[in-house]
């Protein structure tokens, strides 16, 4: 009896709650639309007029979500973008479309913001492409990867991570998403060049929402400045002679036929390297190597949002401050500072309408070296790059000169030493399984 | 994450009962994990009809087109179009003033030395954070910068130097909070503590995220002009930060202690334009944004930047007192 009036009681909460659902819903879906990096508008405090200017320029530049667009001069091969672009559907012939919103946007997002649905449950977070910085490359660090680096990533996955690998899918199945990832990064450092030009050259008044005019239509300079912009400070990045890949020294290169003494003379040497205060190995990998070193920095994805926020507290902070002092004000000081507060309110109400957008930031956490799951990949080269130029984005510094012919840290010689070390240390019996101490028992959760 | 999975769990268990898949003994069992089951059903409704998340504006496809249609139009159009290029004078002035703090100044709090404390806190003393430092004799407002963002002519003075600027970190800070460096310039970065760094430059034009070894220096050429100085971080002892700003040419000061600067042989005759900058300053970028009467007569902007014309071989005076309010928090 009990449990039908209960079951009763459910179905109509139920039906209320759908029915409060309906309303959060919209009739009739809308084809996805590219949004704005909202931080980077919002902390730099542009007006309306220029965010609408960004999103026309942008789409002018690089076409919507289900219609992409490429200028001849960013070198994109657009039927490879039509071809990632759009709703997924599938042709008589069995061809596939809308690869990107198939295989990759319910993570990376639409916008390749990192911020799809699923974002917020997987750990590490999928990258946002817009800043165009990647992590597993073989170029030098400041430098945007390879087309070979992205297909690597894309055929092999990120081990250890949401990210698989779509070595199953045809060849130019892959070049395509390959393009579309790159147009998306084109896209997203474009939008960052739009906000510094307008902060640079433009005036605006974030109180009366006013500011001079970025109209490429009618302003020749000012379309030649950005298409300036386009060519030296995003296209040039992608193009094979901006890119500089770290190219091992030949005679440093460990031989493959080293006997076992030679090689734990290597390794030793690694060791003692990654606890001295030369290399520093030891300071966040931990002196385990499990990654239990320093784990309170940020990777730069997560650091800028977490600046976002923390300017947004302070701000409120300095509101509560300003309002308390308005008290010993009078006049025309009083109106003044009362028009600066309003302004301030309502910089806060729009921040914190952006903030909510956000996923929470996480600390950069060092990688486990025991576990012989190396994300950017576990051949000797994999590490020696990682090694040599550290990872970009994040706080893993560098062991190799910063720009060709610049002063190294570390000799190619003690880098192959670590990386003998790194490679070593899954195998080290604390590594492994350890046996169970006596008469314990199973550990139930 | 937990917060998530909790009412999930609780809303899958719920469910399965409300469809009468699981035996009704059990059901019965679960008569207020259902019920919360079904109010976390409710909560996660309401959650996603909850707090407005602002993602900006959408692309208007008519205007999108029509500057699409100019693309590849050619420049010379432009050309006929454009300004008068801006007029240059001849000789040179000199810009010094001050920035005094007006109220009282914050006290800096120790910085939060979390390892490594026999270096980093000798004695037990943890240096002080430096993010508004006032003098407390003078009033006087340290580390702002003031930098020229565009020179029409460069006097031998304000030249790219060839000297290598020394960058060195000691007891776990970085000596020179806020440094100006011109683009070519070679920065020996020094590590005078006995534990290792990593220096971690993250510019919007220049990176660099080098492992700086006890002791050791790592030179280091900036390569492009920045508009605002970058953080410097070192990820290992994440409470040491610093800025660097590399500009084309040296007209750039840092303030003194006292608050005091001066950029000598500016161009005169011709309108400069000055950025001022602060790390903690509450304008967009850092902008110091100074709204005071006698800021307005330097025709100070929203941004921190003010115009000035200097008559050759002038020395023009800027006293400037600045409001807490133009700080953040």
């Amino acid at each position: 009896m009990m449990t039908q009036r209960f079951h009763a009681i459910c179905w109509s909460l139920l039906a209320v709650f759908a029915a409060a659902l309906a309303g959060c819903v919209e009739a009739e879906s809308e084809p996805p639309k590219f949004r704005l990096n909202m931080t980077q508008v919002t902390a730099n405090q542009l007006v309306p007029a220029h965010q609408q200017a960004i999103a026309d320029i942008l789409d002018a530049m690089f076409g919507t979500p289900d219609k992409p667009f490429a200028l001849p001069e960013t070198g994109l091969d657009l039927r490879k973008l039509k071809m990632a672009a759009g709703p997924v559907w599938s042709d008589q012939a069995g061809g596939k479309h809308g690869l990107y919103r198939r295989h990759c946007a319910h993570c990376h997002g639409i916008s390749g913001a990192g911020d799809g649905p699923t974002a917020m449950i997987v750990n590490p977070y999928p990258r946002d492409y817009r800043p165009g910085v990647y992590k597993f490359k073989s170029t030098f660090n400041p430098n945007e990867p390879t087309d070979e680096d992205l297909h690597h990533t894309l055929m092999d996955g990120v081990p250890g991570t949401a990210m698989p690998a779509f070595s199953v899918l045809p060849p130019d199945e892959v070049a395509a998403l390959l393009e579309y990832v790159k147009y998306l990064s084109m896209r997203g450092q474009m939008e960052s060049l739009l906000v510094e030009f307008i902060v640079n050259n433009l005036d605006y008044d974030p109180v009366t929402e006013k500011g001079s005019p970025l109209d490429l239509v009618n302003d020749p300079d000012q379309r030649e400045e950005v298409m300036a912009l386009l060519a030296d400070d995003v296209v040039a990045k992608w193009q094979a002679e901006g890119q500089v890949v770290v190219v091992p020294d030949e005679s440093a290169i460990p031989p493959n036929d080293r006997n076992a003494a030679e090689l734990a003379a290597s390794v030793k040497a690694g060791n003692v390297l990654f606890y001295g205060t030369k290399a520093n190995c030891v300071k966040c990998h931990g002196p385990t190597g499990l990654g239990d070193g320093q784990q309170d920095d940020y990777d730069i994805w997560s650091k800028a949002d977490r600046q976002f926020m923390l300017d947004t507290d302070a701000l409120a902070d300095s509101i509560k401050t300003d309002t308390a002092s308005l008290a010993e004000l009078d006049g025309e000081a009083w109106d003044a500072a009362n028009a600066e507060l309003d302004a301030k309110k309502r910089a806060l109400v729009e921040r914190r309408e952006v903030a909510a957008g956000l996923l929470p930031p996480r600390n950069a956490i060092p990688r486990n070296l025991r576990t012989n799951m190396f994300r950017g990949g576990r051949r000797p080269l994999d590490i020696y790059r990682r090694i040599h130029q550290g990872i970009a984005g994040t706080p893993m510094p560098a062991g190799g000169p910063a720009v060709p012919g610049a002063q190294g840290t570390l000799t190619e010689q003690e880098m192959w030493q670590i990386v003998d070390y790194i490679r070593s240390l899954p195998f080290e019996p604390a590594s492994q399984p350890q046996e169970r101490p006596l008469n314990s028992e199973a550990v139930v959760y | 994450m937990s917060v998530v999975s909790s009412p999930l769990y609780v809303l899958i268990s719920g469910g399965a009962c409300l469809a009468g898949t699981m035996p009704s003994s059990i059901c019965t069992k679960r008569w207020s994990g259902s019920l919360a089951g079904v109010v976390a059903l409710g909560a996660l409704m309401v959650a996603g009809c909850g707090p407005r998340a602002d993602f900006g504006p959408v692309a208007n496809a008519k205007a999108a087109s029509e500057i699409r249609a100019t693309f590849g139009a050619s420049a010379a159009a432009g050309d006929a179009a454009g300004g008068a290029a801006a007029s240059t004078g001849t000789g040179w002035g000199t810009i010094r003033g001050r920035f005094t703090y007006d109220g009282t100044a914050p006290t800096m709090p120790p910085y939060n030395v979390n390892k490594d404390q026999a270096t980093c806190a000798p004695g037990g003393k943890t240096p002080p954070q430096e993010w508004l430092i006032v003098d407390s004799g003078t009033g006087g407002i340290k580390n702002v910068a003031v930098y020229l963002r565009e020179a029409s002519r460069v006097h031998d003075s304000a030249k790219p130097s060839g000297d290598n600027l020394l960058y060195d970190q000691k007891v776990c800070v970085f000596l020179t909070h806020v440094c100006a460096v011109t683009v070519g310039q070679s920065l020996d970065i020094r590590n005078s503590d006995n534990v290792g760094h990593n220096t971690n430059i993250a510019g919007k034009k220049n990176t660099f995220n080098q492992t700086i070894p006890a002791g050791a220096t790592i030179a280091y050429k900036v390569q492009k002009e920045e508009a605002t100085p970058a953080p410097v971080n070192c990820s290992i002892h994440p409470w040491m930060v610093g800025y660097l700003l590399p500009r084309e040419n040296a007209y750039y000061a840092v303030s003194a202690a006292d608050g005091s600067f001066e950029i000598a042989n500016l161009p005169a005759g011709e309108k400069l334009d000055i950025q001022v900058w602060h790390e903690s300053a509450a304008g967009p970028g850092g902008a110091l944004v100074v709204t005071t009467p006698e800021a307005k007569t330097l025709g100070w902007t929203n941004k921190g930047r003010l115009t000035i014309t200097l008559q050759p071989d002038e020395v023009k005076e800027i006293q400037v007192t600045v409001p807490a309010s133009a700080f953040k928090g």
